[in-house]
């Protein structure tokens, strides 16, 4: 419980602390966080639930081994987001430090909350944080692209209400388990409804194929910071969502109308993303068109609803994270240096910043998914499920590896080689370099030991499944 | 009885003190008649009325008398500032509010519509005058005339129904008139055309489509100080005797009203929102918000059993005051939108309090507003399901509404200037931003 707290009362002290020792704060902060969940998942046995609360009826938490690899995930993002922006101004700012640590807190209470409605209003209460970070450091000219964003989230999140007031209603039931053990085969269509609700809401945060317009705007336009918060561990939110808490609950009926379709649509944007990041210019752009590929993958992966793939949807979900932060974290570098991101205006950065070539070279290749890293041995089985289904789906799915590499490797060639166009450019920093190695260690890490949380979630992912 | 007592003395004695010019006196003897109106129907846990002796008796809910006076109290501080500048009327001005609250928590009584009505009437009166109390403004003459002249209209219609229920039952009582009518009264034309002209009378004064047409002239003219209390406390009133008519008397005609009801909820909200988007000024803008917010209180009505308004009406005052105080600061009393440009700069307070406010305004969770759009939505879905989700798609709107003021605020501006506030509205924008961020734990 100290664990979801902890973030609050860090933001408390970063509203009160004097704004010179901000960056410190931050950093220590986070990594407090950090080490505070793997000292607790140490003394976690995988095969239980713990449950507490804070004296709040509607409110309460559980902790399982799924939620145990969220709560990991976003501290450590979290960190990686404070050690990677130590030199940056945004750091500094106390707005950005308490903002950060309350949608920390939002989030770690999304991935541990226990009741339906719980899980609603910690989903609202990231929006606030990640919405006034945007609009204050971003360069948001004129702020309809910040609208877009925020309305597009807001509409979803309406018809998950109205979703979650409806399963309230018909089932009388509000906390997870009962939730599972209620049998919604009685109510034939409306599940289907229902289901939409939520399914709309996910589908913008995810974001799927014809959801997806605020997604590349927004990202090119946030502080680099906002952006590696947004894709790292605001999107997993809506995968982890339909992982534990949809798909469960509305299994039968609901989720057999919902498959196809929801798949179809991830398959669409798994090629029309590629299709875009290789027609595009700018490097965020093209990440964030990546980031829409990558996603529709494991969505797909997700609608399929075997324990395999569920498995390893969270290995995958592990690597987005890696991978996100560190392509963005390499095209924050670029922008902050050069005040661009457009790679015709960008050539043979390598030769005069040879570290910055080597990391960011790696980061590429994990993020291509090469044998021994984590996103191979995700996308292989995701893959592999999705063949065994239906063949043409499968290969359509396989296209995201081929497109990948295209517009990666452009991606990388065009800056670091080809003719010089930016003579200055200072190399890497110690923290920039400590989250390029921690990036690619645990990208290794993952990609040799898959077992590590496949095991570990298995425990929790039994219920899930039929 | 002891609230209304304890009101009315407080109103006189501010009367007195009034006339020798001494501002703060007065304050303190308005809060100090507020607060112990308060501690009485606390203490007394439910409130009797004094004209009445009825066999089967029902209290106003406690609750409801501590809400109407705990916004008075908020508003008051808000507009503390103003009033003080203005010697030779504070008395006036604290009097005229306190006799008006007596006028709110005779309305909510859920027994009589003859005092009912007596209770409208003291609540409207006080603000006819309120409103054209600065006499120099002919923008505020002209809300007056346009106040006082619609007012009596429908306090009219709103008679002619009682009449006619009168006419159609024998009585004036809720709960005689309910068994009445159960008796297959309705059936007779007199008690059906009775209850839409109670239903005109009731959506007027709480400011809904059809008959918003008042509201923004009204708001607009008004001070700010006035607006705190206008916006809020009438329409509490207001939403509680409309849901103890109807959720009470005509509970057995449920079905023959819900749709009218449904379209008047559909139409204000959106017209409410679409038309809010387009204001220059800050007053028609939360005159137009007021008009959509009606519209969602209104949803109360859906579930006769269960109208759970509470959380909503207070989430919604907690919301408005602090933005009107904010545009006393922004604008004095002028309400330009474009002087709210950059307004969070100026004190954190404001930024903290204008973040809290228009995001309770807009429900997103975890504030109050979120709770009070929750447990309205909660209770109507099963009933009107398509009036619900129309509901909400007009409150995406009003979330625009909201977020482009929030965002006119949050502007940096090139030069900034630090901006003092006086006490007494600190203390009002704290605790409303309290209330709005501590409604977790009440639910």
């Amino acid at each position: 419980m100290i664990l979801i707290l902890l973030p609050l009362i860090f933001s408390i002290i970063a509203w009160i602390a004097p704004s010179s020792t901000m960056r410190l704060i931050g950093l220590i902060a986070s990594a407090c966080s950090l080490v505070a969940s793997i000292i607790s998942v140490s003394f976690f046995n995988p095969t239980e639930h713990v449950l507490f609360d804070l004296g709040v009826q509607l409110v309460r938490f559980s902790m399982d081994s799924l939620g145990y690899i969220m709560v990991i995930l976003t501290n450590a993002v979290f960190f990686l987001v404070f050690l990677s922006n130590y030199y940056n101004q945004i750091i500094g700012h106390r707005r950005f430090t308490a903002l950060a640590f309350l949608m920390q807190f939002g989030l770690l209470g999304v991935f541990t909350v226990n009741t339906i409605l719980g899980f609603y209003l910690f989903w609202e209460l990231t929006l606030i944080p990640i919405f006034m970070i945007l609009y204050w450091f971003g360069s948001f000219e004129n702020s309809r692209v910040l609208m877009k964003f925020f309305l597009y989230t807001l509409f979803g999140s309406l018809a998950m209400l109205v979703s979650v007031i409806g399963l309230m209603q018909i089932t009388h039931q509000q906390t997870y388990d009962a939730l599972l053990a209620a049998d919604l085969s009685t109510i034939g269509n409306a599940g289907i409804w229902l289901m939409g609700g939520f399914l709309l809401a996910f589908a913008v945060k995810i974001p799927l194929f014809p959801f997806h317009t605020w997604q590349a705007q927004t990202y090119t336009k946030a502080p680099i910071a906002g952006t590696m918060l947004l894709s790292a561990i605001m999107l997993k939110m809506a995968l982890f969502g339909l992982l534990k808490w949809v798909l469960p609950i509305f299994d039968g009926i609901a989720t057999d109308f919902w498959r196809w379709p929801i798949i179809t649509l991830s398959l669409i944007g798994i090629i029309y993303g590629a299709v875009i990041a290789i027609r595009h210019q700018n490097l965020k752009t093209i990440f964030a068109y990546a980031s829409l590929s990558h996603l529709g993958l494991i969505t797909a992966g997700l609608m399929l609803q075997n324990s395999q793939t569920n498995e390893f949807a969270v290995v995958q979900i592990v690597n987005h994270s890696i991978v996100a932060i560190g392509l963005f974290m390499a095209a924050g570098i670029i922008e902050q240096r050069l005040k661009t991101t457009n790679i015709n205006e960008l050539g043979g950065i390598a030769k005069v910043a040879p570290r910055f070539a080597f990391w960011f070279a790696v980061l590429t290749f994990i993020s291509l998914s090469v044998p021994f890293t984590s996103g191979f041995i995700g996308e292989f089985f995701l893959i592999k499920a999705i063949f065994d289904v239906h063949v043409f789906s499968g290969i359509l799915a396989c296209t995201t590896l081929v497109l990948g590499a295209i517009y990666m490797l452009r991606a990388y060639q065009a800056p670091m080689f080809g003719p010089t166009k930016n003579e200055k450019f200072l190399d890497l920093r110690w923290s920039e370099i400590a989250v390029f190695a921690l990036l690619s260690l645990a990208a290794i890490y993952f990609g040799l030991a898959p077992k590590c949380i496949t095991d570990f979630v298995a425990h929790s992912l039994i219920q899930t499944t039929h | 009885m002891d609230s209304i007592v304890i009101l009315f003395i407080s109103g006189l004695l501010g009367l007195f003190v009034g006339m020798r010019q001494q501002t703060l006196l007065s304050l303190i003897i308005a809060l100090g008649g507020i607060i112990l109106a308060a501690l009485a129907a606390f203490f007394r846990e439910a409130y009797h009325t004094p004209l009445a002796n009825y066999s089967n008796y029902i209290p106003t809910p406690a609750y409801v008398i501590i809400l109407l006076c705990f916004v008075t109290l908020l508003a008051i501080l808000g507009g503390y500032k103003r009033y003080s500048q203005d010697k030779d009327h504070i008395g006036d001005y604290f009097s005229l509010i306190l006799f008006s609250l007596c006028g709110a928590i005779m309305m909510v009584q859920p027994n009589d519509l003859m005092l009912f009505f007596i209770g409208l009437e003291i609540l409207s009166i006080p603000i006819y005058v309120l409103v054209g109390i600065e006499k120099g403004s002919a923008l505020s003459a002209e809300a007056a005339v346009k106040y006082f002249f619609t007012g009596s209209f429908a306090s009219a219609i709103l008679l002619f129904g009682i009449a006619l229920l009168y006419g159609a039952t024998g009585s004036f009582q809720l709960i005689e008139i309910q068994s009445n009518l159960a008796f297959g009264i309705w059936s007779s034309p007199l008690a059906i055309i009775g209850s839409l002209f109670i239903l005109a009378g009731f959506v007027f004064k709480i400011g809904a489509v059809p008959f918003h047409f008042w509201g923004p002239d009204v708001y607009q003219g008004a001070s700010n100080a006035v607006l705190m209390y206008m916006s809020t406390v009438v329409k509490i009133a207001g939403i509680y005797a409309i849901v103890n008519v109807f959720g009470q008397v005509f509970r057995d005609s449920y079905l023959f009203w819900i749709d009218l009801i449904s379209i008047i909820i559909v139409l204000s909200m959106f017209y409410g929102y679409i038309t809010a988007w387009k204001q220059n000024s800050f007053r028609r803008l939360i005159a137009y918000s007021s008009i959509a917010n009606a519209g969602l209180m209104l949803l109360a009505l859906a579930n006769t059993q269960n109208s759970n308004i509470f959380l909503f009406v207070s989430a919604y005052s907690f919301a408005t005051i602090p933005l009107i105080i904010i545009n006393n600061v922004a604008n004095s009393d002028d309400d330009d939108l474009k002087n709210w440009e950059g307004i969070a700069w100026k004190n954190p307070l404001i930024a903290i309090a204008l973040v809290v406010a228009l995001f309770s305004l807009a429900g997103i969770p975890p504030l109050a507003g979120f709770f009070g759009k929750f447990s309205l939505l909660w209770s109507a879905l099963p009933q009107i399901p398509y009036t619900v989700i129309l509901a909400l798609i007009a409150s995406l709107i009003g979330a625009f509404v909201y977020l482009k003021l929030l965002l006119l605020a949050l502007k940096k501006p090139s030069v900034q200037v630090k901006q003092s506030i006086p006490l007494d509205q600190i203390i009002a924008l704290l605790i409303t931003t309290m209330a709005s961020l501590v409604a977790l734990y009440f639910i």
